[in-house]
């Protein structure tokens, strides 16, 4: 009877430490729904949502804060997206970094730092990485989510057996959710492929003429430190490639291939005509070769299965005892922007934008972030 | 006495050596003009590094029609074949190619400009970052058929580049920024009639 007795606590202790276990663990989870505060600079002239511009989209977790500014002299305009794939912080930090800086000389800068929203709910399952990192700024610390490259199953369960995108290519079931094989999406079709949908409806209501979508990969992808560019940017691509090598940064130049449909690069360009280039900086916290991940990897870059991989020549870009830490990656999309807008420029004179307010690497480098997030 | 002058012939061969890649790579070793407009600009191998040569033409003020898989009837009217030097599988893939293939065309346009006597300008403008296997062969390949070539110097951090043109008496440009090679094509161009 004593028996029984200890048996009947033992397992409700063990009920309520689980109750207690996935109350926290949910509790943990939804807290990934809270967006981080993006705090607009000055310069901005207009913000508002992708809703405004897809109204279907209104009230979904695909919505999304779009910022505009513009300038007093009529010029292009260009469209920047971050955050296509939540768990590439840099792209996503770097359009943060434009809106909390910017300010519009000539032409139009639209800014989507959270292009892929929904993938910013989650993170990758099964990759133990962290849901958070903090980075400095003027107001202290700040915390920002690292999500999943995928938007949240949650919001459009479940994936087909197999996946036939928009642009026609058939692609395995998790792609549907892949904003960046969505485009140039959906407007009755997945929430990812609405949202790629709406982004589509931004250049054109925008009359964007040049879209740049940042992006990041692991350091033995061999895209990497690279402009990805379409057929009709290709003068452009080239041009600021030079301009940033003579700034001391290699960046390599890849072609986006005619028969590797849905992304940015192809379908922004095709389906809507602008120029369209993508740019990747290496991310330690996404390969498969890396050690341990924690919310230090994605700020430091340090990881010592990649210093050795890089010795082992695995690596496709260099990599040392330095690690290459988010600041260096931050700097280097900030820095492909500046050379693609001087490109835009001298290729297309009067679709030129220019800015101000927009942090130069070497300031990046010497002061870190902290100066530039509000 | 024998073994002296294997041992001094052996140190003067290691001096030459030595000094190859600087020779070779000398801008002074470029001759004045010797390619005529228009230049028809193709890819070995498909890397987009051939974008970069028609921005660096268009810069020096180049007439220049691009053809990334030119076959040898795009040779018609060209003045210089510019033959950009760079394998990716990627691009490959892209344009439905594989290897041999790619390797086939390039062969086949080369022997139609040797025919046609149209001279070949060599470019390798990726630096050492578009280095490897198939591009080294490539190189190894095409190279000794050019009358000039102009690369990017970190590519050549091995002497592949200088040891082939100091070889063959190939002038040799190598430039540490990519865009210095406008001015190199300016100057290696005559201008137009």
């Amino acid at each position: 009877m004593k028996t029984s007795r200890t048996s009947l606590l033992t397992a409700a202790g063990l009920l309520v430490l689980g109750a207690a276990a996935a109350f926290l663990a949910g509790r943990s989870f939804l807290s990934m729904r809270a967006a981080e505060a993006i705090h607009p600079a000055p310069g901005l002239t207009r913000q508002a949502l992708l809703s405004d511009y897809f109204p279907a989209l209104a009230g979904t977790p695909g919505d999304t804060d779009v910022y505009v500014f513009e300038g007093p002299e009529a010029g292009g305009t260009v469209l920047v997206t971050g955050g296509a794939h939540p768990n590439e912080p840099a792209g996503f930090i770097a359009a943060v970094v434009l809106v909390e800086n910017l300010r519009a000389l000539r032409g139009r800068v639209v800014v989507i730092p959270r292009a892929n929203a929904s993938g910013f709910t989650c993170n990758d399952p099964q990759e133990a990485n962290p849901q958070r990192f903090t980075v400095p700024s003027r107001s202290g610390p700040r915390q920002f989510r690292l999500g999943s490259r995928l938007s949240n199953p949650v919001h459009q369960w479940p994936d087909p057996t197999l996946y036939e995108n928009p642009a026609g290519q058939m692609l395995s079931a998790s792609e549907v959710r892949n904003l960046n094989r969505c485009y140039p999406g959906r407007p009755r079709g997945y929430l990812t492929e609405r949202t790629a949908f709406g982004i589509m409806e931004v250049i054109r209501r925008e009359r964007v003429d040049l879209g740049i979508d940042l992006h990041e990969s692991a350091p033995e992808y061999p895209v990497i430190n690279a402009i990805v560019f379409h057929d009709d940017s290709a003068e452009l691509a080239a041009l600021a490639q030079m301009s940033l090598q003579d700034e001391g940064l290699d960046f390599r130049l890849e072609a986006s291939p005619q028969n590797l449909r849905g992304l940015s690069h192809r379908e922004w360009g095709d389906a809507a005509g602008i120029k369209a280039l993508l740019i990747e900086t290496p991310n330690p916290v996404q390969g498969r070769l890396k050690g341990r991940t924690t919310a230090a990897l994605v700020v430091e870059g340090k990881d010592k299965a990649y210093l050795k991989a890089a010795r082992l020549g695995r690596l496709f870009v260099p990599y040392d005892e330095k690690g290459i830490p988010l600041e260096e990656r931050v700097a280097r999309h900030l820095a492909a922007i500046s050379a693609i807008l001087r490109s835009q420029a001298e290729v297309d004179p009067a679709k030129a934008v220019e800015v101000e307010g927009l942090p130069g690497r070497a300031g990046i480098l010497e002061d870190g972030l902290g100066p530039f997030l509000r | 006495m024998k073994l002296f002058r294997l041992i001094a012939g052996a140190t003067a061969a290691a001096a030459a050596l030595a000094l190859l890649p600087v020779v070779a790579a000398q801008p002074g070793a470029a001759q004045g003009p010797v390619f005529d407009p228009p230049m028809l600009v193709t890819s070995a191998g498909q890397s987009p590094d051939v974008q970069l040569a028609v921005v660096l033409a268009k810069r020096a003020g180049i007439e220049t029609k691009l053809a990334k898989l030119a076959a040898a009837k795009d040779l018609e009217g060209a003045g210089t074949l510019g033959l950009v030097v760079g394998a990716s599988l990627k691009g490959l893939g892209a344009a439905g190619l594989d290897t041999a293939k790619e390797k086939a065309r390039v062969q086949a346009l080369l022997a139609e400009a040797a025919r046609r006597k149209i001279p070949v300008l060599f470019l390798h403008l990726g630096g050492e970052q578009r280095r490897g296997e198939l591009t080294d062969a490539m190189v190894a390949e095409y190279l000794p058929a050019a009358r000039m070539a102009v690369i990017v110097k970190s590519a050549d951090g091995d002497g592949l580049f200088s040891k082939i043109c100091w070889a063959r008496g190939i002038p040799l440009v190598a430039v540490e920024k990519t865009a210095e090679a406008a001015e190199v094509l300016k100057s290696a161009f005559k201008p137009k009639a």
